[in-house]
């Protein structure tokens, strides 16, 4: 089989989530099955392709995507519409280890568009709460229009503690950090860094597993807050990102010193990566 | 062990060894034209090339290196075309399948015939690439044991050379006798291929073999000593060495990665007809010393020219978890094209001696 030939896959609709950024819901003929955290290369002919996370679990031959159109290959998605047609191949790489973690706490910890892959773990979770301990979301984004998927969070609030802050509330002059007073032009939530939230929740570090995904400085800074909160290595997941052409871990662009991003991550334990040459973790 | 050497080791053949006059040996190489293409070493001016033959008088054995490894230009190709689409109200996908005649590539030394069995690891592993299967599966290949060391050979350091050691993956291997080959039979097909009987080799022989070898290995100039590199590397991963290599000599020009036996790294290309209707999709080697490479929305993994050239040295000497060998085969190519004379085996005695 030759894993460079994609397939076709249809916009059943498109939603748009933030500023430049939109879910493009897609069906695809024939058996699809994909866990969170793996990811497809997407593209269009004459464009590219470019790998991007599943923003959703797999249901009947549906799924989504959700990309920030910042370069050529997403920037061009970005135009398509609905019932127009983009061509996907995968599903590769290595997930979240989402059945490993059950019976355990869980924080999930996001940045910007990095909530894109958490996305669908907070759904499996929600599908069958029963089997997890507790379970927290930290996310932050730049500004309140960068927030994605803030029309589900009062679903997901149902089952699992939200915690969501934005660097600056754009709306109104700029306020004081972490909401002390000032004005938040109507944003509900938090101010700051997405750092500073760790030290709102409470843990049981043994019992509790974390998987992060954002820019890579901030994955940084939270692991590093997450072991000095006392948990293992080992129980922290991060996922990363690196430029991709093949995704089978042939063209060697992803290489992280040994690692294939493509194939032995995009999620890897903290440890496996920690203090890598050319990575900021 | 990789898919191909699996199925090549599954049929049973004797390994036999052979002493076979170079006269007949040619003979018999020449009468395989009809149904092979012939690839060998040929001399160009003041290069040896390997490159198509027709017939085994052009070849050039007694060669000591090429600039470019026969396996990334007849098995792993610098440039493959993968798909064609074309785009109406529908957009239509056509595979473009590997053309692939049977080939016999001749005259391959020890680093080169490593370099191929290192990159049916990457191209024949949990995934296969069906252009690289095809053309492997096709090609039969005939190594030849070292007569000479370059001045930038290493392969005795790094157990790639100049004998080779490995007993599959390939299906004969020469040893150079005067007016005679021994000649050793690796694979089931070589073994019904090659029906020239020859004189049977003994003890004699063999001890001549190795008197060889030994001798070869008393002359080479250049060394590395890799024992506990690795440790040695993530130590110093800030080592000065990559800063001051970097600023004064490397002029990011990619010779080292083009040149590399090992290195594997392509390109995907999409290329657009006039009229906008077709694509047609290729891919090209790439280098990791391209500043573009490891580019990604935001930033750049490797924005320092000492961070690419980190990853190239430390690719071949270093990074041994991604396969389990070394990346590199110690042929000296990287060195003897570098063009302000970077040499890897340098860096590498720079670090340890701190």
């Amino acid at each position: 089989m030759n894993q460079l030939k994609p397939l076709k896959a249809r916009i059943k609709d498109i939603k748009l989530e933030a500023e430049d950024v939109k879910t493009y819901i897609l069906s695809i003929e024939g058996s699809f099955a994909a866990i969170p955290g793996q990811f497809n290369m997407v593209g269009y002919p004459g464009v590219g392709e470019a790998p991007i996370s599943f923003s959703s679990i797999v249901r009947n031959k549906c799924f989504e995507h959700t990309i920030k159109a910042v370069g050529r290959v997403t920037g061009f998605l970005n135009g398509l519409k609905k019932w127009d047609k983009l061509l996907i191949r995968g599903p590769y790489g290595r997930g979240w280890p989402v059945n490993h973690v059950k019976g355990r706490d869980i924080l999930l910890i996001a940045g910007g568009v990095g909530l894109a892959p958490i996305r669908p773990v907070v759904q499996m979770i929600l599908a069958k709460r029963e089997l997890f301990g507790d379970v927290s979301l930290i996310y932050g984004a730049k500004n309140e229009k960068n927030a994605l998927f803030m029309n589900e969070f009062d679903e997901w609030g149902k089952g699992i503690s939200l915690h969501l802050t934005v660097d600056e509330v754009i709306q109104h002059p700029p306020v004081s950090r972490l909401g002390k007073g000032g004005n938040k032009g109507g944003w509900k939530h938090n101010v700051g860094l997405v750092t500073d939230l760790l030290d709102k929740i409470r843990i049981k570090p043994e019992n509790t597993f974390a998987f992060i995904c954002g820019p890579e400085i901030m994955m940084r800074f939270i692991c590093r807050g997450l072991l000095m909160m006392g948990i293992a290595q080992s129980q922290l997941y991060v996922s990363l990102e690196r430029r991709m052409k093949c995704g089978i871990a042939h063209c060697g662009h992803c290489q992280h010193f040994g690692l294939f991003v493509c194939k032995d991550g995009p999620v890897f334990s903290y440890d496996e990566v920690r203090g890598l040459p050319d990575g900021l973790l | 062990m990789c898919g191909l050497c699996g199925e090549l080791a599954k049929a049973p053949f004797r390994r036999s060894k052979k002493l076979v006059p170079k006269e007949t040996f040619f003979l018999w190489l020449d009468s395989l034209r009809k149904k092979y293409k012939l690839i060998g070493p040929v001399k160009v001016g003041s290069q040896t090339v390997f490159k198509k033959l027709n017939s085994s008088k052009e070849l050039f054995m007694e060669y000591e290196s090429t600039m470019f490894s026969p396996g990334k230009l007849f098995i792993y190709k610098p440039k493959e075309d993968l798909l064609r689409f074309s785009i109406n109200d529908e957009i239509a996908i056509d595979e473009i399948p590997p053309i692939s005649e049977k080939q016999v590539i001749i005259g391959v030394h020890p680093c080169d015939t490593n370099a191929i069995l290192y990159l049916d690891k990457i191209f024949l592993g949990a995934y296969k690439d069906p252009y690289y299967d095809v053309r492997r599966k096709n090609t039969i290949i005939i190594s030849l044991n070292c007569t000479k060391v370059s001045l930038n050979c290493f392969c005795s350091s790094v157990g790639a050379g100049p004998f080779l050691k490995a007993e599959a993956g390939y299906d004969m291997l020469l040893t150079d006798f005067e007016d005679k080959y021994l000649i050793e039979i690796k694979s089931r097909r070589a073994e019904e291929l090659f029906n020239i009987k020859g004189k049977r080799v003994g003890a004699s022989e063999l001890r001549l073999k190795s008197e060889k070898e030994k001798s070869l290995l008393s002359s080479f100039k250049k060394t590395i000593n890799v024992e506990g590199l690795d440790e040695l590397f993530m130590k110093n991963i800030e080592h000065p060495v990559w800063q001051y290599t970097a600023e004064e000599r490397c002029l990011s020009c990619s010779n080292c990665v083009m040149v590399c036996p090992t290195c594997f790294c392509y390109d995907i290309v999409d290329e657009t007809s006039m009229d906008l209707k077709t694509v047609r999709r290729f891919r090209h080697l790439d280098a990791c010393q391209d500043i573009r490479f490891a580019e990604v929305y935001g930033g750049n993994f490797r924005q320092r020219r000492a961070a690419r050239l980190r990853q190239f040295v430390s690719h071949k000497l270093n990074q041994t978890s991604q396969y389990g060998v070394l990346g590199t085969v110690g042929c000296g190519r990287c060195i003897t094209w570098c063009p302000t004379g970077i040499d890897l085996t340098e860096i590498a005695k720079e670090i340890q001696k701190s």
